[in-house]
């Protein structure tokens, strides 16, 4: 309470010396981390912090900074010095405003757990389990569990007072047969019964049992079967690309593509931070409006560019609820599923790739989508819909537009993916993409 | 700062059980001003001040940190983490540090024109050259993204070993990406430059023109740029290309944690193993270093947040694998020394084995030397999109600005040239080496959760044989 009752002083005195729009977030969070590899534990980790985030904006000249201790004192420094560093900005024209409240938010919807929050010693047996169960199989064991919880707390001279809970499971697990032979798993949840550790490591289990005796690499055109770790690290990064700062920066293959049809007609991917037990879900933004829905691709055709209030009003449309302290973005990628099951998927393919898991996304050209990205972990030549050996040293050398575009068949299955690759938590079924153009080494 | 509290934090956490307790307090003033489009979109100015304690307690490490400076605070989260880091006996590895030299110290990075000197107005001032720059140009660069950002970190390390150091290092950093556009297409181009000292250091890279020659040679590559031949060829690389692959494909795999696979499940693993020292990996002409020592560079420290003294290392020396970076931990396991290289991105996070200055050492060439005797090569002056596999062995580079070598000169540009090659077929493929070392900044991933650290990566312009260019 005495942090927020800080917080309502330093909105009076920002609002006394001339701000004109003010967001005040507070934010504290303590996390703990349990970090494994040659299957014992290697470290344990805890980080706590509590922060109040300060966005201040005069004569459209725009400031961010933050207030660390918590008192009157400070406080009022701090509003000293914010309109005396800001008076000495320039005005950003394309500034146009934060929300206007009040809102009315939905009510929460599986973002916290109290049982999470008294975990510690209970996640080591938890880790010990995984290890014990990829250690029937396989020979080598590393990853992460980690435990989150936090409170938020918003507060704006536009007339928002908002708060929120938060807590947060995200456990990852690679295991290996030998240096070659490796797979991922990863499972998230906001509630503790529902995150499944077992299963997230039963699916490593098999990719690394199947990868044994990788060969060699191949190159050249492969319709590619993409695992859900695999194709979050795709659609997150196209996902990203509807923000309007992207699309703006030069960092968008999306731009100029608004109301185009781009993929095929059971393509949808949506920007949804309110699903229930979503890792990126929240109820409002950072500015206060509340999260939603937004359809970026809805059957194949690009629909919307995700926005804040500002660049809402700039491109004369209504704020997705995606505001950023300074620009749009993200908070939970969903890529719509499909009508058949994984196997139909794998039925269809006569020669062809499955890839399990990428890392290393890189673009060429952001506003033309050639990029490359390098498989991690399994990664297969399928014939006749059955895996017929592992391979190696293989990399996806493609354009995002073209890749989109030759989405040909997703599953019936979306899988919630975040991952040390995949940072905004992405759901995704398996996707079977068409002529997708595999590269090897010299 | 209150050293005093970096000081409880080993009396509580050694009270508490532990064998061995390290304090980092950690105070940074941190600014940043972005510039989109040629406008000024915003600017941050912020103060962090906090501490990360690592300790062991029955051979078991943990590490816990906060920003509520108070003894009440750092007793109560000691008391936790210890609680937890006890809880892992049966399933904690054990771990043991090796015995180094306890160091008393003080050092700082002296700034001829102080960054807290500098008005926003300045650094505004600059950032609107730089985008005259290119508008003098008249070349069409309609996407431009720039941040110009420093910090001014101030940290006290201390630990139960008696080791006591000081350290002030500022830093600045310059990041750029821009949208080139010509004949209704576009190229883009992004780089960084960083350096640790003050304000001089920032007028010494002269923004300005680094835009106007980056925008007249993209905007000549896409204008002029030709399809890439492709066939095994003479490669040059210029030294961002060169700084890029030793990054990646020597120093991250010669990360001791790596290859003892510590971080199997974040930054990956290696090619290299243990018993590889000696191994021939390159030509004889190679060697690599890594060098946190260098005045003014980005990559900078002389004592690491282990409070090992810092010192330059070979990494791969002559072609052949010599040295391996370390700290306490995995120097134990190797039953070896420290050499240095464990490094904190913040006080949140805990110390791990990290870059600093990693480029490869010059040779006797002039850059155009290289060049001599091509009858038809690839000159890959610098890159835009690349990667690398988990072991660091399957990497790709794709040029931004290169150009076609005939008969012993540059001669027309060309779009994209690809080199995708394994690290055992690169580096024995190096025949000539020039004198012309370059360091760049990058700010290097690693751990979970994911720390962002400033290393610089370079070296000279080199020559490639018998690689297939796509």
């Amino acid at each position: 309470m005495k942090h927020e009752e800080i917080a309502h002083f330093l909105l009076e005195e920002l609002q006394r010396k001339g701000a004109d729009d003010v967001v005040l977030q507070l934010n504290t969070g303590e996390n703990t981390l349990i970090k494994f590899s040659n299957n014992k534990i290697s470290t344990t980790k805890t980080w706590e912090s509590t922060n109040l985030s300060i966005f201040v904006t005069k004569d459209q000249k725009l400031l961010n900074t933050s207030l660390k201790s918590f008192d009157k004192e400070h406080a009022k420094r701090s509003a000293e010095n914010i309109i005396k560093i800001i008076t000495k900005m320039q005005a950003n024209k394309d500034y146009k405003g934060i929300a206007q409240g009040p809102f009315k938010y939905r009510t929460e919807n599986e973002l916290y757990d109290k049982k999470i929050e008294d975990m510690n010693e209970e996640m080591i047996d938890l880790v010990k389990q995984a290890i014990d169960t990829a250690r029937k199989k396989t020979k080598r064991t590393a990853g992460t569990f980690e435990k989150t919880v936090g409170e938020s707390y918003l507060l704006t001279s536009n007339n928002v007072e908002a708060r929120e809970k938060g807590s947060g499971l995200y456990f990852s697990i690679r295991t290996f047969i030998d240096k070659n032979s490796s797979g991922y798993g990863s499972c998230v949840s906001r509630i503790k019964n529902k995150l499944k550790i077992l299963q997230a490591t039963e699916h490593a289990t098999q990719i690394a049992k199947e990868a044994h005796r990788p060969k060699k690499a191949m190159s050249g055109k492969f319709d590619v079967i993409f695992a859900p770790h695999a194709m979050a690290a795709i659609v997150e990064r196209l996902a990203d690309n509807a923000s309007i700062f992207s699309v703006e920066s030069g960092l968008s293959c999306l731009k100029n593509q608004l109301g185009k049809k781009i993929a095929n007609e059971q393509v949808s991917l949506y920007d949804d931070a309110t699903i229930a037990n979503g890792y990126g879900s929240t109820i409002f933004d950072a500015e206060g409006t509340p999260t939603q829905r937004t359809p970026i691709i809805e059957k194949g055709i690009l629909k919307n560019y995700l926005h804040n209030a500002s660049t809402a009003k700039r491109y004369k449309t209504k704020s997705t609820g995606n505001a950023g302290l300074i620009s749009p973005r993200i908070f939970s990628v969903s890529l719509k599923e499909g009508k058949q099951n994984k196997e139909e998927l794998f039925s269809q393919i006569k020669k062809g790739i499955y890839i399990t898991n990428v890392w290393y996304t890189r673009f060429q050209n952001h506003e033309t989508g050639d990029f490359s990205t390098i498989p991690r972990d399994g990664a297969f030549y399928i014939e006749n819909g059955k895996i017929k050996t592992a391979l190696k040293d293989i990399r996806i050398s493609e354009n995002m537009l073209k890749l989109i575009k030759n989405i040909s068949v997703l599953s019936n299955e979306c899988t919630q993916i975040k991952s040390w690759e995949v940072e905004t938590p992405t759901f995704v079924p398996y996707a079977l993409v068409k002529d997708v153009n595999i590269t090897k080494p010299n | 700062m209150d050293e005093g509290l970096a000081e409880f934090s080993i009396q509580q956490a050694q009270k508490l059980g532990a064998s061995y307790v390290e304090a980092r307090l950690e105070e940074t003033t941190a600014n940043a001003l972005v510039m989109k489009n040629g406008a000024i979109e915003a600017s941050s100015f912020d103060h962090f001040e906090g501490i990360g304690i690592r300790f062991l307690i029955h051979k078991k490490l943990g590490f816990v940190s906060t920003n509520e400076l108070t003894k009440k605070r750092i007793s109560e989260i000691l008391e936790k983490a210890i609680k937890l880091a006890k809880a892992t006996r049966t399933m904690g590895e054990n771990i043991s540090l090796s015995k180094e030299k306890t160091e008393k110290a003080k050092y700082e990075v002296k700034q001829k024109k102080k960054l807290v000197d500098i008005g926003i107005e300045e650094k505004i001032k600059l950032l609107q050259e730089a985008n005259q720059a290119i508008n003098r140009t008249k070349i069409k660069v309609p996407s431009r993204y720039v941040v110009l950002s420093d910090t001014d970190t101030r940290e006290y390390f201390t630990n139960s070993d008696g080791s006591k150091i000081f350290a002030h290092v500022p830093k600045m950093n310059f990041y750029y990406f821009l949208t080139i556009s010509a004949n209704n297409k576009t190229t883009q181009r992004y780089w960084v430059y960083g350096a640790s000292g003050g304000w001089e250091q920032v007028l010494k890279w002269n923004i300005p023109k680094i835009f106007t020659k980056e925008v007249i040679s993209m905007n000549n590559i896409l204008k002029k740029g030709i399809k890439t031949p492709q066939g095994t060829m003479p490669i040059v690389c210029g030294p961002q290309v060169t700084g890029i692959m030793v990054h990646e494909s020597c120093g991250h795999p010669y990360e001791a944690d790596r290859i003892l696979g510590r971080e199997a499940a974040q930054a990956g693993e290696s090619y290299i193993q243990k018993g590889m020292k000696g191994k021939k990996l390159g030509s004889s002409i190679v060697s690599i270093a890594d060098d946190p020592t260098i005045p003014n560079s980005y990559g900078y420290f002389l004592y690491d947040n282990e409070g090992v003294k810092a010192r330059r290392k070979i990494l791969m020396k002559n072609g052949k694998v010599n040295e391996f970076l370390q700290n306490r931990e995995t120097a134990s396991a190797f039953k070896t020394k420290s050499n240095g290289s464990s490094r904190a991105a913040d006080f949140e996070k805990e110390p791990i084995i990290r870059m600093s200055n990693t480029f490869m050492l010059p040779g006797d060439y002039k850059e155009e030397e290289l060049f001599e005797g091509i009858k038809k090569g690839i000159y890959m002056k610098n890159f835009m999109e690349w990667n690398i596999d988990d072991k660091r062995l399957n990497q790709k580079y794709t040029g931004a600005e290169a150009y076609l070598i005939e008969n012993g000169e540059i001669s027309t540009p060309i779009i994209s040239p690809i080199l995708e090659v394994s690290s055992l077929k690169m580096y024995p493929a190096i025949d000539a080496i020039a004198k012309n070392v370059e360091l760049h900044a990058g700010d290097c991933g690693k751990g979970e959760p994911m720390a962002s650290m400033p290393v610089t990566l370079g070296g000279p312009s080199i020559r490639l044989q018998g690689l297939r260019i796509k």
